[in-house]
């Protein structure tokens, strides 16, 4: 303005009329324009209202939505809180079910939580142990170095151990052996560690350890000393054998040798007692022969000798063994032997020794006139072999005592008859040790017996 | 000419059995009551066949045995073991000497000299 009047003083005074005209007709247009400036301002003014109004209601909606936002963050942080506090039931539940005390510590060794079983088994009071060092609890009774070597040195090396053992002499609980599994676990944001310590009480554990150790050791012991006892049995087998038999090889060879009257003519007298020495010399050299092949058998000692054997002529050639005792007692031999009797292995000895005794059993247990027999066939995977008599038969109460060995059923045949007792024993259990099966039948007293066995085809003994 | 024998037993009437068992056979019979004694015996009369005891004084019939099959003189002479014991260990010891049998006690008078004469090669 100032400058517009010192302008307008200018023109006035250069008397530039028509200019100051032109003038103030700019300036009327000029206030025109101002005037409806001012009017549009006017109109604008108006508004304001409105448009504070909206933008209140812009911002009320806005703090309404932030509100409801948060109300919705409370809530959620309530129910996060809610989960949280379940969670720690939940733990809490877990951590007091199991067995195993467990400990929490923090970085200082205080105890920071303990479970239910950790005050059962160490028998200590929460009030004495929550906030407590670790190494103070029970009157300082955790003050173990091996405890100490864990928590401060191990652990801020390794954030994991297991089975850390150590062993301790507590004065409530006594001597404890016990297995710590220690962890470090971050708890939450704010990295705070703490020590979880799972203790496990290996005490009986070990002491069962050591009582098995102790047995074993024991067993070992034995062991040792049951081979030993076994070997010294089987050299004393040996060696009885070997001291029986050597006089007995003098009584039956110059016996023998008198009896073939080799050097020169007996006395009927003479001739008689040197049967008696001889014949007597035969029984106590076989009596010999099958307790030592019992104790062999009982002893595991008795090795079979496999071969393959012709059974059809093997069968034959045993019943012409018995022929001349047969012919004497004027007994009928029946032989059934099968025409596809199949071979078999096992070891020839033996087989003939049990064909030998059941047959001479048979033979001693059938009075005169009386028959005897055997049949044979095949079975399965093996040979059944069946020796029969009409004789003597077995009482039905004397059945379970035939196999015990030295017994004789007092019969009139036991006073004649020549045995010892073991020849069905030593048979059973030889023809077990070749796989096979054995069986005695009777139909009673004097209703004659049958001995039924089988050989398998293919031993199944490895030898 | 008689076939020589040589009986090596420690035990007397063994040997009495067995060198009359042989004579009557037609042998000629020498005896030995231990091993030393038996080798020396064998390398002076070369005999056809040499009957041994297994067990004997002063060592195992087997290991007189072997002093004899490693003798040039009586590596080829058959021997006979005669013995109460048979032992599976025994039957092996018997087995690992060449050109040897076996005869268990007692023996049977009736059939030693027969199977003594067998083990002699003609």
């Amino acid at each position: 303005m100032m400058v517009n009047k010192k302008k307008n003083k200018e023109l006035i005074k250069g008397k530039k009329f028509a200019e100051g005209i032109k003038f103030w007709q700019k300036q009327i247009s000029e206030v025109g324009k101002l005037k409806s400036s001012l009017k549009r301002k006017k109109a604008e003014l108006k508004k304001v209202p409105q448009k504070l109004q909206n933008q209140l209601e812009t911002r009320t909606t806005a703090e309404r939505m932030i509100n409801k936002q948060l109300h919705h963050e409370i809530e959620q942080h309530k129910q996060t809180e809610r989960e949280a506090q379940d969670n720690v039931g939940y733990v809490n539940g877990i951590i007091n079910t199991i067995r195993e005390p467990l400990i929490a510590l923090d970085q200082d060794l205080r105890v920071v939580y303990v479970s239910r079983s950790f005050y059962e088994f160490f028998k200590v009071k929460p009030e004495e142990t929550v906030g407590q060092l670790i190494y103070d609890l029970g009157n300082k009774q955790w003050n173990i170095p091996k405890l100490r070597e864990l928590l401060e040195t191990i652990l801020p090396q390794k954030t994991t151990f297991d089975n850390y053992e150590v062993e301790h002499d507590f004065s409530t609980i006594g001597r404890r052996i016990m297995l710590l599994n220690a962890r470090q676990i971050e708890r939450g944001v704010g990295k705070e560690k703490i020590i979880l310590l799972v203790i496990e009480d290996i005490t009986q554990r070990k002491e069962i350890e050591a009582g098995l150790e102790k047995t074993h050791e024991e067993l070992e012991k034995l062991a040792v000393e049951l081979k030993r006892t076994t070997r010294a049995k089987s050299e004393f087998l040996a060696n009885m054998s070997h001291e029986l038999r050597t006089p007995l090889n003098s009584v039956n060879g110059f016996s023998e040798i008198l009896f073939d009257e080799t050097f020169g003519p007996l006395n009927e007298k003479q001739k008689r007692y040197v049967n008696n020495i001889l014949t007597s010399g035969k029984h106590l050299l076989l009596l010999i022969n099958q307790i030592l092949d019992m104790a062999k058998v009982e002893s595991g000692k008795m090795k079979l000798a496999l071969s393959s054997l012709p059974m059809k002529s093997l069968l034959n050639e045993i019943s012409l063994l018995v022929a001349d005792m047969v012919s004497k007692k004027k007994l009928q031999i029946l032989l059934e032997i099968a025409e596809d009797l199949p071979d078999i292995e096992g070891d020839e000895l033996k087989v003939k020794e049990i064909l030998y005794n059941l047959l001479s059993n048979a033979v001693k247990f059938t009075p005169e006139g009386g028959k005897i027999g055997m049949r044979a066939k095949r079975f399965d995977s093996a040979i059944e072999i069946v020796v029969w008599d009409t004789g003597a038969g077995i009482a039905f109460e004397n059945m379970g005592k035939i196999f015990e060995g030295f017994f004789r059923v007092d019969t009139p045949y036991s006073r004649i008859t020549e045995g010892t007792g073991l020849g069905l024993p030593l048979s059973k259990k030889l023809v077990e040790l070749h796989g096979g099966k054995f069986s005695v039948e009777s139909e009673g007293l004097n209703k004659g017996t049958q001995v039924r066995f089988t050989l398998p085809i293919i031993s199944r003994k490895v030898v | 000419m008689k076939k020589k024998a040589l009986v090596v037993d420690d035990n007397k009437d063994n040997l009495m059995l067995e060198k009359d068992l042989l004579e009557v056979a037609g042998f000629e019979v020498f005896e030995a009551e231990n091993a030393a004694a038996g080798i020396a015996m064998a390398k002076k009369e070369k005999p056809d066949i040499i009957i041994l005891d297994i067990r004997l004084p002063d060592m195992r019939g087997s290991q007189a045995a072997r002093i004899l099959r490693e003798d040039k003189e009586t590596n080829g002479i058959p021997i006979i073991f005669v013995t109460a014991s048979v032992m599976v260990g025994e039957k092996e010891e018997i087995n690992a000497i060449t050109n040897s049998g076996f005869i268990g006690k007692p023996i049977d008078t009736r059939i030693f000299a027969k199977e003594i004469s067998k083990f002699i090669k003609s």
